[in-house]
């Protein structure tokens, strides 16, 4: 089917570094109507453009920056922008979704999708502004931090600008690096990075001063008003307005699923020593994002250190994940990561890994639980591979291969894992396991589940196929709409409702379940053509063989059985074979 | 004996306190400590989890003298 629909600007602009030129084409209409927008769009873009086995880090591999048909229309919390590109730290695909308000502008610019082909020959940055490209020396910001850069680039250009920059991180092309947009939002996962960082690109700034046409304008108006009212600004999302994501600390640490020193234990008692009531008691400001009805963003400074957030992933790594529970030391490890241009997850558990290495007496990598300030000098050192931050910046995958402990390297196919102790919710497991970009908890996020509504028994490998499923379809187009997380009353009848008022063309619910489960697949199969199978859907050794000590899941670990049971499940369910391949007749129906 | 009943998240607003002693029965469990509050888990959507002594627990298990009971409301996403 290649039926316009309205919500998309249906145009694609093409830049290509190397030739330093560009050009226009139309979207994709018949991916749009299989795979919607943002991260279903950019993934099945990946499977047609990036043949198997390219390089991530050489000129062949590509940077998508896609939006969704809701982005830049009233739908509320649909600002974001996914980018993507095979990951340098996995190999496999990696989509990553960035807030802030450059997916508005992306959009407003005229673009459903932006995408970067080849190499700039020297360090530059790409100024987009409407439908003029044009390719500016970057001499003077490299090696800077992101957050110098963005400055730099901002007095430059002003405020109806967005800026997407990488640190140091990204230019010395660490697999962990991240890219930032509007000073302290990431699109932080995979190495996104360093893909940016092989094309030479500094920054990406951008402007887009049109808009975008909604098929039913008052009716669609008025009809968001009422879900705005009804079903987004309402007490069940009004904690992520209160308290952020630190609101989820206390629930994770009852819930025995907060990680203690790299994941060696769950549940601790000093948190009240770095909660949410002692970090928002900091708080300087709140933020949103473009089109966003929450404002989950807290800015915070204690001391001299400041960041937007910290979000609950950075408060456990750098927190209780490290030995560590002094909130300023959590905000400035935040803070160092944001400039150097570094995923605070992959990172953090890079460096608790490192902890436990030297604790172990396995490894002497020169820091232990509870030297935080260390921790932060790791950050800087790992950014720019001095010393034994060039070891560290293998990740936790690579560097395990390289100095043991590969039992107690918390990581699936080379990503770290979130901050999310499987033990107290066995569903994670097979969650990260599956993930198809490695580890991570916004595929399919258990917890909802198993501890936070406490509406399926967590240590159990009963149902938890059928569960993943669920939450992966759900989560699945719910970030191909381009809608944040925090939205988290939003159902089928609601995405499926506007997405018809946006676009003028009929959807149903049952659309929604069918693109999300489409999204899950065309994820597999570019694995797939890498040659990713069952071998690579793993659980770290630890999570199968060391019970759990303290708080409410103690004595738990997951029988190696249990886990396979699981992954059995899930297989089955998403129609796969049991050595985790696909039938060629359902890569077939992808296409 | 007595409990300390915390609400927390939506709960709080829900209900209009954070926190409250409350006299109940030996023996009491923690469904039987909130339904005395008058908050009805099973009726009440918001309702997420128990945790007692900061440790989760089920909402059939039995609270003891002094115990610290803590009522959370459902959280989404990460």
């Amino acid at each position: 089917m290649t039926q316009t629909m309205l919500g998309y600007q249906n145009k694609v602009l093409r830049i290509d570094l190397t030739k330093k030129g560009c050009s226009f084409e139309p979207l994709r209409m018949d991916f749009a109507r299989k795979y919607v927008g943002s991260k279903g769009l950019a993934i099945r873009y990946m499977y047609e453009e990036l043949e198997p086995g390219i390089d991530p880090l050489g000129p062949d591999n590509k940077l998508f920056l896609t939006t969704g048909p809701f982005t830049g229309t009233p739908v509320p919390c649909s600002g974001k922008l996914s980018i993507a590109a095979k990951s340098p730290a996995t190999g496999t695909m990696n989509d990553c979704s960035v807030g802030g308000h450059v997916g508005v502008r992306v959009k407003y610019a005229g673009y459903d999708m932006i995408i970067f082909e080849g190499q700039l020959d020297k360090p530059g940055y790409v100024l987009i502004d409407n439908d003029k490209i044009r390719f500016m020396d970057a001499e003077h910001l490299w090696g800077k931090g992101s957050h110098e850069a963005e400055k730099i680039l901002a007095d430059q250009y002003g405020p109806e600008y967005s800026i997407l920059s990488i640190g140091p991180a990204g230019e010395n092309l660490n697999i962990m690096s991240c890219i930032n947009c509007d000073y302290y939002r990431q699109a932080g996962r995979g190495g996104i990075g360093a893909v940016m960082g092989s094309k030479n690109m500094k920054a990406i700034v951008i402007r887009g001063t049109g808009g975008v046409k909604v098929n039913d304008i008052e009716g669609t108006t008025k009809r968001l008003f009422e879900i705005l009212r009804n079903d987004v600004v309402n007490d069940d999302n009004q904690f992520i307005f209160d308290d952020g994501t630190t609101a989820f600390l206390e629930a994770c640490n009852d819930g025995g699923i907060l990680p203690v020193n790299n994941f060696s234990d769950t549940t601790d008692e000093k948190w009240t020593e770095y909660n949410g009531e002692v970090l928002n008691s900091y708080r300087q400001g709140k933020r949103g994002c473009g089109s966003c009805g929450l404002g989950c963003g807290n800015f915070l400074k204690i001391g001299n250190a400041i960041c937007e957030g910290p979000e609950y992933e950075t408060i456990a790594v750098a927190g209780p994940n490290a030995g560590n529970r002094d909130p300023e030391k959590i905000v400035k490890f935040n803070e160092v990561c944001d400039n150097m241009g570094l995923d605070t997850i992959s990172c953090g558990d890079t460096i608790t890994w490192a902890m436990e290495m030297t604790e172990s007496g396995r490894h002497d990598f020169g820091i232990k639980f509870g030297e935080a300030d260390k921790m932060i000098e790791y950050v800087e050192k790992i950014a720019k591979l001095e010393g034994v931050g060039a070891d560290l910046a293998l990740g936790t995958k690579k560097a395990s291969e390289k100095f043991g402990g590969e039992d107690i390297a918390m990581q699936v196919k080379g990503l770290e894992y979130p901050q999310y102790e499987p033990r107290g919710s066995w569903g994670m497991a097979l969650s990260y396991a599956v993930s198809d970009r490695g580890a991570c908890h916004m595929r399919a996020y258990a917890p909802n589940e198993e501890v936070f509504a406490a509406s399926i028994p967590p240590y159990t490998p009963e149902g938890k196929g059928q569960m993943v499923y669920n939450l992966g379809e759900f989560n699945a187009i719910k970030f191909s709409l381009c809608i944040c997380d925090f939205w988290g009353t939003i159902d089928y009848a609601i995405m499926s409702e506007l997405l018809t008022r946006v676009t003028g063309v009929e959807w149903t619910e049952q659309d929604m379940a069918d693109v999300g489960r489409r999204v899950l697949n065309i994820g597999r199969a570019f694995n797939q053509r890498e040659g990713f199978n069952r071998a690579h859907d793993t659980v770290p050794k630890k999570i199968v063989r060391d019970a759990l000590q303290n708080g409410p899941a103690a004595g738990q670990v997951i029988p190696p059985e249990a886990f396979e049971d699981m992954l059995n499940q899930y297989y089955e369910i998403m129609g796969w074979n049991q050595d985790g391949t696909m039938p060629d007749e359902l890569v077939k129906s992808l296409l | 004996m007595k409990v300390t009943i915390v609400m927390r998240g939506t709960l709080r607003k829900v209900y209009g306190y954070d926190e409250q002693v409350v006299e109940v029965p030996e023996g009491s469990t923690c469904a039987q400590a909130l339904e005395a509050i008058g908050v009805h888990y099973k009726e009440e959507p918001k309702f997420g989890f128990v945790s007692v002594n900061n440790m989760r627990c089920m909402i059939d298990d039995e609270l003891h003298d002094g115990d610290y009971l803590k009522a959370f409301s459902k959280v989404f996403g990460g």
